[in-house]
């Protein structure tokens, strides 16, 4: 497989990059997220009942029961619906679906119920964010251990692009940001390192091993010699993924999607941004050279 | 130039004899790893079976025979029966009719509350007699309810400082001091009011004697505050012996594989696999208290007053005589007469005010009255009391006493449970309740798994057909590395799978390819230089160590992190990524190259496509 790859090509891939994160992070502040039961505590139901029965004779019966703020939606088979609202006051127990819906004469399965407290969500949240913190703290103290800060700040650049646009494409279409899409941002994490990470390698072996080439040929000389592994390795990991999406039910969802998203502009920021920030801060093959030892001590 | 093929061969230190060669003992250990992680993970692949399971405590009226033709009558469709001497598991075919079939047993039981639920391995018995288990399945797989307790210490620590404000109070009135007026602070901290000339015998008073309290002057005003270590001290003496209460409480709901842990500074997880009525087991949980005997006053004014079981109410007076901290030990007993009792132990200072206490009050009644701590809307803590029982003091009191009239054998020892639960004076709250019906479970189980298949053969087809010669190499790695994972989440103790999990199993699938992927690059890189395959090999694998190995290990940060910080189904995620990454560097490293070196090792052809 031979590519050639222009400059000009990879330039333009960055301009977009740079759009498309200035975009992601407009979209984040204008719309916010839309937080799951783990972060915002209340209670989450998923029931199962006789399928003609509609949301409109269900929600005044919810809704004189647990107040205005009940939330129901279908969940993808009919007959099942998902109700959240926020937890019950004190120590008054709330009547039980069974009550509340009985003068709609159906059966009544109830599939899961969480109840999360409003300080436990808020820990949560906080949990998350620290989590978030540390992992690019350490991933940070390994990069600049183990590259030359240059070529670390594009993966790095490359890292925080895809997170901010797996972020704001849940802002965007307010699908709901629980627990285990925050696990899969942070699996994203691990996840766009890595390729960039493997184009960073190759830059800087052939900047080793030819010192006289300019930066932007080394950088796509690197780019052809892992594009076949980049494309196999995103596309079994997209295929595993799609997977999960199509069979993996509601509960992996929002999962499976985020890490789609994820691994997608993952590939495409370790291409465009990851190779092009190093080369604008002036990376050269100088900063691989091994160093004269200084003659004091 | 005879010397310089010599120098050559030193230089790569390495003779062209043992190019591409793996020891036999290396073999060996990858055979035998596989074979024992292959047994380990076999259990998994056969399930569990859902049981009753009845001890011989239970004194069941039934036999073997009957127990099959009692269920059969309801309907319960039974797989197996093992009996022993100590117990009878009664094994089921449908795991939904558990709960069922245990209400059906305990009707012909002596002590129905002995009839347990439980899990038993599907598996054949040779390879359970090996030691090996099924992969523990998280609540979100199996079904269950979950409770998150919060335990708040901030009363054992004001309780301290009640115990402090006392002592001191009688130090000042031995020496002859005027008393100083103490306030507590919202974080149970004291401020002491004090004039020049008590200042410092306060101050000697309470570094003499209470050193665990740490002393600030300010002005007119002493401020003290528990030191962090003996802070730290107290919660975990509190949460401890809160797990110790929680566990036994749970043995009494009869589940076998029940999970009571601490979670970060002062929570409970609990775990109930199979239960699938959150408020039987909340009735039990929540009863976590408060105990204290109150002087039952005649009249209702300046007192309070508390219902009783029956909704009467009782007036007593404001202050209790003790409260339950002063309990050192409940136990259920049988008096003389073979009457139910409660025996109680309180300590020194309790003794000492019991036996004041009821030595001017004989012959009059006192109540015990419980308190149960429930948080509201704005998560402040509010407290019911309630009394439990109402008992005339017959003599005067020591230390160690008993209270008779309990009600049953049964209601002695919940009360006992109770009192000892009581003489802990930190409330503990459920703050966090999840509950995934069975079929839920099922459900997860079974699309998990259809993810993981397809996953799994969309990659294999894929790495067949791209590098046709050595895909077949990475397909192997790449299911050994699935026998590898699955034997070692059933080995390590602890390792729990949760749907979250088996994403992550899947993204392995993915993923742990990419470590074949970047060596067979590598190889077809140095195959396009012109190398010969089993130097092509030799280089590749090489070459691409230290990429992976980069590659893998940013991965492995986020996975320790994950672990470290998340709770429950996440942990499960980041333990099988994590898992998933050693395992493959395993079998995509050292077990793809020993297959690699039997197949082409001594290939030395140079016009290969691969």
């Amino acid at each position: 497989m031979k590519l050639s790859f222009s400059n000009s090509w990879r330039y333009a891939c960055s301009g977009i990059s740079v759009v498309l994160m200035v975009l992601s992070i407009a979209i984040i502040g204008w719309k916010g997220l839309n937080l799951g039961l783990d972060f915002t505590g209340g209670v989450v139901s998923e029931i199962r009942i006789d399928k003609q029965i509609s949301a409109t004779e269900m929600r005044p019966l919810l809704q004189q029961a647990y107040g205005s703020d009940v939330s129901l939606i279908a969940a993808d088979e009919p007959g099942r619906w998902v109700l959240r609202y926020p937890a019950a006051a004190g120590d008054t127990t709330p009547p039980s679906l069974a009550q509340i819906l009985s003068p709609l004469n159906t059966s009544l399965e109830v599939l899961n119920t969480s109840i999360v407290g409003p300080q436990v969500g808020a820990e949560l949240a906080e949990q998350g964010a620290l989590a978030l913190l540390v992992a690019v703290i350490c991933i940070l103290g390994y990069l600049s251990f183990r590259f030359e800060w240059r070529l670390a700040s594009g993966a790095l650049f490359a890292l925080v692009h895809d997170v901010i646009f797996v972020i704001a494409f849940f802002a965007l279409t307010q699908m709901e940001f629980n627990l285990t899409v925050l696990a899969a941002v942070l699996a994203i994490l691990g996840y766009s390192l890595n390729d960039s990470i493997i184009i960073a390698d190759r830059i800087r072996e052939l900047l080793i091993a030819k010192p006289q080439t300019p930066v932007a040929e080394v950088n796509n000389a690197a780019i052809v010699a892992t594009f076949s592994r980049t494309m196999v390795t995103s596309g079994t990991t997209l295929m595993t993924v799609a997977a999960l999406w199509l069979m993996g039910g509601e509960p992996l969802q929002g999962f499976s999607i985020a890490m789609f998203i994820g691994i997608l502009t993952g590939t495409f920021s370790s291409i465009s941004v990851g190779t092009s920030l190093p080369e604008w801060l002036g990376l050269t093959s100088e900063h691989y050279r091994p160093k004269a030892l200084p003659e004091t001590p | 130039m005879l010397i310089d093929p010599i120098l050559g061969a030193s230089h790569k230190r390495r003779p062209a004899a043992v190019l591409n060669h793996y020891a036999k003992w290396k073999y060996l250990v990858l055979i035998v790893t596989l074979i024992i992680m292959a047994l380990s993970a076999l259990p998994t692949w056969f399930g569990e079976d859902s049981a009753i399971q009845i001890p011989a405590s239970a004194g069941l009226r039934l036999d073997s025979q009957a127990i099959a033709t009692t269920l059969q009558q309801h309907q319960i469709a039974l797989k197996r029966l093992d009996a022993s001497a100590q117990k009878t598991l009664v094994v089921l075919d449908d795991p939904q009719q558990q709960t069922k079939a245990k209400a059906v047993l305990a009707g012909y039981a002596a002590s129905p509350d002995k009839l347990a639920l439980a899990l038993t391995p599907a598996a054949p018995s040779w390879l359970l007699n090996l030691g090996f288990s099924p992969i523990k399945l998280g609540l979100d797989l199996r079904g269950g309810v979950q409770f998150l307790l919060d335990v708040d210490v901030m009363p054992v620590y004001q309780q301290q400082g009640e115990a402090l404000t006392n002592g001191l109070q009688e130090f000042l009135r031995s020496k002859h001091l005027p008393a100083v007026t103490v306030r507590t602070l919202n974080d149970a901290s004291l401020q002491l009011n004090v004039t020049a000339d008590t200042s410092s015998a306060i101050r000697s008073f309470l570094t003499a004697q209470y050193p665990q309290w740490q002393v600030r002057h300010d002005g007119e005003q002493l401020l003290l505050q528990l030191i962090a270590k003996e802070q730290d001290n107290l919660r975990n003496e509190t949460v401890q012996q809160n797990l110790q209460i929680m566990r036994s409480r749970i043995e009494e709901l009869g589940i076998t594989e029940a999970l009571v842990q601490r979670q970060g500074e002062n929570r409970i997880r609990i775990e109930l696999p199979g239960v699938q009525d959150p408020a039987a087991a909340k009735d039990v949980i929540g009863a976590t208290a408060t105990l204290a005997f109150y002087e039952v006053s005649p009249r209702s004014v300046g007192t309070l007053s508390l219902p009783d079981n029956q909704g009467r109410r009782v007036n007593v007076t404001k202050q209790p005589v003790i409260t339950g901290a002063h309990i050192l030990d409940a136990r259920s007993g049988a008096g003389e007469m073979g009457q139910a009792e409660v025996n109680i132990t309180l300590d020194a200072v309790g003794g000492k005010q019991m036996t004041a206490f009821s030595k001017s009050h004989l012959g009059k009644p006192m109540a015990t009255a419980f308190s149960e701590y429930a948080r509201d809307a704005e998560g402040k803590l509010t407290q019911r009391t309630k009394v439990i029982s109402v008992a005339t003091i017959q003599s005067v009191l020591p230390e160690r006493f008993r209270i008779t009239g309990v009600g049953s054998h049964q209601d002695a020892q919940q009360l006992a449970l109770l009192l000892r639960a009581g003489s802990m004076t930190a409330p503990v709250t459920i703050v966090e309740e999840r509950t995934i019906g069975p079929s839920l479970g099922a459900e997860n189980i079974h699309n998990g798994f259809a993810a993981l298949a397809l996953g799994m053969a969309v990659t294999l087809l894929f790495m067949a057909l791209w590098y046709r010669r050595l895909g077949w190499v990475a397909n192997v790695a790449l299911l050994a590395n699935m026998v590898l994972l699955f034997g070692l989440m059933a080995l390590i103790p602890g390792a729990v799978l949760t749907l979250p999990g088996i994403a992550g199993l899947v993204l392995t699938v993915g993923m742990a390819v990419d470590t074949n992927v970047l060596i067979f690059e590598r190889i077809r890189d140095k195959l396009a230089e012109g190398r010969s395959l089993a130097h092509a090999i030799d280089r590749g694998f090489d070459s691409a160590f230290s990429t992976i190995f980069d590659a893998n290990f940013t991965t492995m940060i986020t996975a320790v992190v994950l672990y470290s910080i998340g709770n429950g189904p996440i942990r499960g995620f980041a333990l099988t990524l994590g898992l998933g990454l050693l395992t493959s560097m395993f079998t995509g490293i050292f077990a793809s190259r020993a297959i690699i070196n039997l197949a082409y090792g001594r290939n030395f052809s140079r016009d290969v496509r691969i």
